[in-house]
């Protein structure tokens, strides 16, 4: 077809342009973070923010920053201009949170820009303007020394890009969201946001990490969240960390309310997602997400930033150290810290099993996430310098495992370091309904749910035993028939050790069925049915890799769960007394594998307040 | 109704009744016991009846003195308090008034209110039954009590705990001509127990249908004197069991249950028939090694490890629990056939099936690892147990 036939031509720059900014600035919120990074790179200790139509209509940063001499200006809408980086070897080493050049010229492709600076040595500001990429000359104005830059109507020349746009409130969120990241990982830099005239976010200069942190995300979560930071071991491998976990109360739906940093800048990292989802595995429900706030350090060198146009993905030179450092981190924070719900009798639901504890309440109420109460800030330029001296050469921390990622075995664990309170005797153990075991501690009541509790306690047994040998495996006089699909038998012998490793000895027969030959002794004898469980692990591996460490504890949660004691089972004094004497013996009991409460506590104070006494 | 009885015999029967009566129900009635006096001429009894819907079980008491003939529905958890704590009476006296029962010691009265008799379920008619007059088509057959209670006792330890979909919580009971057959196993092991009738007629029907586990047990209780005849009648979804005949005063005990609806696994094919390696063992000294090596096994590790040296005729047994230790015990062999081997098996398995023979010697035949072991007592047990792999 000759008349389709079009010739190759360059693209105008405005065009060039135009698909750059689509990489860079997608919506409203784009312009925030890139405004306000520049805003940070130019070293302001103040930044001002103003929204208006959730930043379709106007993003306005303000700072107090070095300013833009007025005969750089035009240079500043350039694209692939930039005061940052001179040589490809600053790609290695960017301590900036821009570099590429990019952003303001991008954004005066697709808005009409105007920025006004003036520098220490100028005696008066000068602004220039570009509308749509057309930039004008710098023309002489008054202002402070500082930048304030000004992006009118994003899109407006683009009526496809804004029709991609959402709704002004849904904008607006985004965009203080944006604003309120990097305000959490500059603590010492006053911030100040605005929409439409209202206050949106006011952080007063000089905070530490921590009070920003609740400054930013609510101080009701002071008492929702624990401390966590890296140790000796991590600074001698070149990372630290610093941050603060939210308790498995105040999970999410989804993984919004994981602010991760990474050297001051913030960063969506599978790696990092993966550690902190290991780290509470087993603490809160499947589907769930933890909350946390997590800043990372490590030397510029060790991680490249410029893989994202938006440089929110990053890639690490080592992700095995990174994911290390982070789960060992969370893990030990949340082993120390007692992790009972406390029952909240201000609700009517009181007593009510399983959705007990101020967590609903409160995640509805943060738009956010967790944060702390006390613990020293960190002085990031000493820890920069600290890190640029151990930079040269790996240090050998002697733990890590040499390929890949460490798996959860090979961490050092410390046990926590409050001794739980002394077990009670199991006279003194009431089981309620067959289903519950009220007790006491010292700080009060203790209801234990008493499968939930069994399933905890059978499951570390299990990984514990799992890693030293395999399940001891009882065979069948005639095999059990699992009914199972083509695909499924099809995975079977990917399957294979894993089976193994848990006592499972199966193959297939005929297209639709599989034979079960072997099952764990210890199943049997808790009356678990073969065909049962199975049916759940065919079902379950379709969305596990059958050799990872997740894959495992995976079924062995199914195992536990299926062979604990039930709600409605009578048990014996023995068998109270020995579950309660487990559950002081086996780490994290507070949460069933499921991520459920296993218990819960009315502590004394609640129970004056009930009943008026104080 | 008035009826003055023997504490030590009612008592019997009421703990047996007991047995039979459903715990969570929304009929009262059948938490509770009915009591039917009767007297004709000079002979007079007690009849306790219960059912808990699946079950029912009807005893006669002889040792009564009736002075009214009538009926009662009592709670049987209260029944059964009274009767055994009266423990200084040698009798009680029972009377009724309205749906209210007396109860009177030498120094005690009390007063229990019950239902309406009328109200009470009825059960299979167990004379019309074994008569063979109820029209349907029931087979029936006898045997002795003893003869029947060995067999249960061979295989009713190898029942699954529950009904699942891999194991069925009952035994298989097959009678053919003389020829009568019990089998169950719970998907590990099995237990085939065979015995011969004395008496059959050429025609009788086969029976093949699986008894629940719990009338097993009950059965076994039912069966106390060892030479009485048992009359066993099977019908297309129940059998019933009845001690003492017309002949020798009617029947005493009769029991009726459901059956468990489904097929039997497919169980000829489980016993093994090319074994290569005999063992002969005494069966005490068996038993007790295996005790000893199971020791040091737990929930997790439960398998005992089998060493068959063939050459020393040395049979070393030994057991490992991770965080706990290990046994070791060694048994001389009179004789072994085949050649050297290792196996382990659930020690509980084994020492299970060495209760039950009644021989002092056992034999054991076995294959491989990986293979079943078979452990006979004549023609009349055996026994097929499946292996723990070995670490
Ligand atoms: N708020 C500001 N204060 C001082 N200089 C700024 C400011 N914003 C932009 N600039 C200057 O403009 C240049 C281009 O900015 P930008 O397009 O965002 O690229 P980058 O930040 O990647 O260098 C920067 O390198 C910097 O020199
Ligand atoms: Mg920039």
């Amino acid at each position: 077809m000759p008349s389709s036939r079009r010739s190759i031509r360059p693209l105008p720059e405005l065009l060039v342009n135009q698909i750059a900014a689509g990489e860079v600035v997608d919506r409203p919120a784009s312009v925030v973070k890139e405004l306000v990074e520049n805003a940070l790179d130019a070293g302001a200790t103040r930044v001002t923010v103003r929204l208006e139509q959730g930043g379709i209509e106007l993003v306005e940063v303000s700072d107090n920053g070095a300013g833009i001499a007025a005969e750089e200006l035009p240079l500043a809408l350039m694209p692939h201009a930039t005061s940052k980086i001179a040589a490809a070897e600053d790609l290695d080493r960017i301590g900036t949170l821009g570099f590429r050049g990019e952003a303001l010229a991008s954004i005066g492709s697709v808005a009409r820009v105007t920025i006004r600076s003036r520098t220490e040595a100028q005696h008066e500001a000068a602004e220039i303007a570009c509308d749509g990429g057309e930039t004008s000359v710098p023309r002489p104005a008054s202002g402070p020394v500082g930048t304030t830059a000004r992006v009118r109507n994003l899109f407006f020349n683009t009526p496809a890009r804004r029709k991609f746009l959402r709704t002004v409130p849904t904008e607006q969120a985004r965009c203080v969201d944006a604003a309120r990241d990097l305000a959490l990982a500059h603590p010492a830099v006053a911030f100040v946001v605005s929409t439409d005239g209202r206050t949106a976010l006011d952080l007063p200069p000089g905070q530490t990490p921590r009070e920003r942190a609740l400054a930013a995300l609510g101080t009701e979560l002071a008492d929702q969240v624990i401390e966590v930071s890296a140790d000796e071991f991590d600074d001698a491998r070149g990372a630290t960390l610093w941050g603060l976990a939210g308790l498995p109360a105040i999970a999410r739906a989804t993984n919004q309310a994981q602010h991760v940093f990474l050297n001051g800048r913030p960063i969506r990292d599978k790696t990092v997602q993966h550690a902190i989802k290991e780290a509470y595995r087993g603490l809160i429900e499947p589907g769930r997400h933890p909350t946390c706030v997590l800043m990372i350090e490590m030397s510029p060198a060790a991680v490249d930033v410029n893989v994202h146009p938006a440089k929110v993905e990053v890639r690490f030179r080592d992700p095995s150290l990174v994911h290390t450092l982070v789960l060992r981190a969370l893990r030990r924070a949340l082993q120390s810290a007692d992790l009972t719900p406390t029952i909240a009798t201000a609700r009517p639901t009181m007593l009510g099993p399983r959705e007990i504890g101020p967590a609903a309440t409160l995640a509805d109420r943060l738009r956010h996430g967790p944060w702390p109460d006390s613990g020293a800030p960190i002085d990031y330029a000493a820890t920069r310098e600290a890190l640029a001296s151990a930079e040269n050469g790996p240090v050998d921390g002697g733990r890590g495992s040499a390929s890949g990622w460490p798996d959860a075995a090979s961490i050092a664990e410390p046990k926590p370091q409050t001794p739980l309170p002394a077990p009670i005797p199991a006279s003194r153990v009431l089981q309620v309904h067959n289903s519950y075991l009220v007790t006491q501690d010292a700080e009060g009541v203790v209801i234990v749910d008493q499968h939930a509790l069994h399933e905890r306690v059978m499951f570390e047994q299990l990984v514990a035993r799992v890693s030293r040998e395999p399940l001891e495996r009882q065979r069948l006089l005639t095999p059990s028939v699992v009914p199972a699909t083509p695909a499924q038998i099809a995975r079977l012998p990917e399957l294979a050790p894993l089976l193994s490793r848990i006592g499972v000895e199966a193959e297939a027969i005929g297209p639709e069925a599989i034979g079960v030959h072997a099952f764990p002794s210890f199943l049997f004898e808790r009356g678990v049915d073969p065909v049962d469980l199975m049916s759940d692990l065919l079902e379950r591996s379709n969305d596990f890799a059958p050799d990872s460490e997740e894959a495992l504890r995976d079924v062995l949660d199914m195992m536990a769960c299926k062979a604990a004691v039930k709600a409605g089972d009578r048990m014996s004094e023995g068998e109270l007394a020995e579950l309660l004497t487990l559950r002081d013996e086996v780490e994290r009991s507070s949460n069933c594998p499921h991520g459920r409460p296993t218990s819960v506590r009315l502590t004394i104070r609640e129970l004056e307040r009930l009943f008026k006494r104080s | 109704m008035k009826v003055i009885c023997d504490r030590a015999a009612l008592l019997a029967a009421v703990n047996m009744a007991s047995g039979v009566v459903a715990t969570r129900t929304p009929r009262p009635q059948l938490t509770c016991i009915k009591l039917t006096a009767r007297k004709s001429g000079k002979s007079a009894d007690l009849t306790l009846t219960a059912t808990d819907g699946e079950a029912a079980l009807r005893l006669t008491v002889a040792q009564v003195d009736v002075q009214e003939p009538g009926e009662a529905v009592i709670p049987a958890d209260k029944l059964r308090q009274i009767v055994s704590a009266e423990e200084g009476d040698p009798t009680l006296t029972i009377e009724t008034e309205d749906d209210a029962c007396h109860i009177r010691g030498q120094d005690a009265r009390f007063k229990v209110f019950g239902f309406k008799p009328s109200e009470f379920p009825s059960i299979p008619d167990f004379e019309k039954i074994f008569a063979g007059k109820d029209g349907g088509k029931t087979a029936i057959f006898t045997h002795t009590s003893d003869g029947l209670s060995t067999m249960i006792g061979r295989t009713l330890f190898a029942t699954a705990r529950e009904n699942s979909r891999y194991a069925v919580n009952g035994a298989l009971l097959k009678r053919e001509g003389k020829k009568l057959e019990m089998v169950a196993t719970d998907g590990r092991r099995l237990a085939l127990a065979r015995q011969t009738l004395a008496q059959s007629d050429k025609d009788a029907a086969p029976i093949t249908c699986i008894v629940p586990a719990r009338t097993l047990g009950l059965m076994q209780r039912l069966m106390d004197e060892p030479e009485v005849p048992v009359r066993v009648a099977v019908t297309d979804s129940q059998i019933l069991v009845a001690v003492g005949t017309p002949e020798d005063g009617g029947i005493r005990a009769a029991l009726s249950s459901n059956l468990v609806e489904g097929a039997f696994p497919p169980y000829e094919e489980v016993i093994p028939r090319d074994q290569d390696k005999k063992v002969v063992f005494d069966r005490d000294v068996l038993s007790s090694a295996v005790r000893r090596a199971a020791l040091l096994t737990n929930e997790e590790s439960r398998g005992v490890r089998m060493k068959f040296k063939g050459s020393e005729r040395q049979l070393e047994l030994s057991s490992r629990a991770p965080e706990m230790g290990e046994a070791e015990v060694n048994v001389e062999l009179s004789s072994y056939e085949g050649a050297d081997l290792e196996i382990g098996f659930n020690p509980t398995f084994i020492v299970d099936a060495l209760k039950v023979v009644s021989d002092p010697n056992v034999v054991m035949e076995l294959k491989a690892h990986n293979k079943p072991g078979v452990v006979k007592s004549g023609n009349d047990f055996v026994y097929v147990v499946m292996p723990v792999n070995l670490q």
